[in-house]
């Protein structure tokens, strides 16, 4: 896998914390880290990631995938639940990583209160 | 509030505060604003079917929630959710003569009893009830609801409510809420105490009005006056537009507080 950084959509990710959230994306590494964690645990990388939750049709519109969203929520909540050592406010930070990553991907994704 | 500045003052709220019940009389001050708002043949359209968040358990809940509402449903102590009965023409003669009765609808206007019995009735509402489902009816049903919801909403805001109109997916709500057939889903009104700034951020951005607003024939705007509008300033219906320096600030601060991604 090439360096994370330089796939497409982490760098929308990236432009959209910066442009819409006001968030400066470098400032936390973990970030990357935590997406490297996800990429591996469904061995996907980002793009993939993004791809599916997408129902792409030629000739058709691209639409969100309702069972791909709703696999990909379920990994996210699997993914938050699995660091057992970290506090409910750790874990709802590992999860909310990987969401903003895929929100501001297109893909909306809504996990309810996390704290 | 004086009444120019709550209609600025009203935002689409969308972080509410979930921990914070809303008070029942302040849902019953909504439904009586939209109960006695300005209808068609004095048959009121809207109807509603209040839910108190914490009143359900947690599979109903979720069961309520859509991709897009979901948060919000999960955020507002108060779902109203509002429909639109099909059916409200049915009893219109009745309802249009005792406005005659009180004086709202008199004979300088061309009203009596029997134009309503021998003209109103059988020529244009008794087709209206007996087609209930047509576009006609639904468009009306639908734009009367819509000026009564408008006042519950302007009544919730002034009871210190956030308020926010939100779509909802029938089906699951039809298996909780059981409403009639005849009633037409409309919009679930959120409502509860704000967990946002009440500015939500600042006003939100409307196309101007010579686009939306015309005089005398299509194409020949509607002019603002100037002056109108500063007066509308100094009386607070126009306030400062969104977004406020602050709001990506407040929303990371909302983000990290209900623990939801940035």
């Amino acid at each position: 896998m090439k360096p994370l950084a330089d796939y497409e959509s982490v760098q929308t990710w990236f432009r959209g914390l910066t442009e819409q959230s006001g968030v400066d994306p470098l400032a936390d590494p973990s970030r990357l880290e935590l997406l490297a964690e996800f990429c591996s645990l469904v061995e996907l990388d980002p793009d993939q990631l993004v791809t599916a939750c997408l129902l792409q049709k030629e000739g058709a519109e691209t639409k969100i995938s309702i069972k791909g969203r709703r696999r990909m929520a379920d990994k996210i909540a699997e993914f938050q639940a699995s660091d057992v050592s970290a506090g409910s406010r750790d874990r709802a930070r590992r999860g909310n990583t990987i969401r903003s990553f895929l929100i501001h991907n297109g893909i909306l994704l809504q996990s309810g209160i996390q704290a | 509030m004086e009444y120019k500045e709550l209609i600025g003052s009203r935002r689409s709220i969308r972080f509410f505060q979930s921990w914070r019940p809303v008070e029942r009389e302040k849902v019953q001050i909504m439904l009586e604003a939209a109960r006695i708002a300005s209808c068609a043949v004095n048959a009121s359209f809207l109807r509603a079917i209040v839910v108190f968040r914490d009143d359900l358990d947690r599979a109903t809940l979720d069961a309520l929630k859509t991709p897009v509402s979901g948060l919000n449903i999960e955020l507002a102590p108060v779902h109203i959710y509002c429909f639109a009965d099909m059916g409200a023409y049915k009893g219109a003669q009745a309802r249009l003569k005792q406005l005659v009765d009180v004086g709202a609808l008199n004979a300088t206007h061309g009203w009596s009893h029997k134009f309503v019995d021998e003209f109103v009735w059988p020529n244009i509402l008794k087709p209206l009830a007996d087609n209930a489902g047509s576009a006609q009816v639904a468009a009306a049903a639908a734009c009367d609801a819509g000026v009564a919801i408008c006042q519950a909403m302007l009544a919730g805001v002034d009871e210190g409510l956030g308020v926010c109109l939100s779509a909802f997916v029938y089906e699951p709500i039809r298996k909780v809420l059981d409403p009639p057939k005849e009633w037409m889903p409309l919009f679930v009104l959120l409502a509860g105490y704000p967990a946002e700034s009440p500015e939500a951020g600042g006003q939100r951005p409307r196309p101007p009005l010579e686009q939306l607003y015309f005089e005398g024939k299509y194409g020949n705007p509607f002019k603002a006056d100037p002056k109108v509008t500063e007066q509308l300033r100094a009386k607070k219906m126009f306030q400062a537009p969104a977004p406020l320096p602050w709001r990506k600030e407040e929303i990371k601060a909302l983000a990290r507080m209900f623990g939801l991604p940035e």
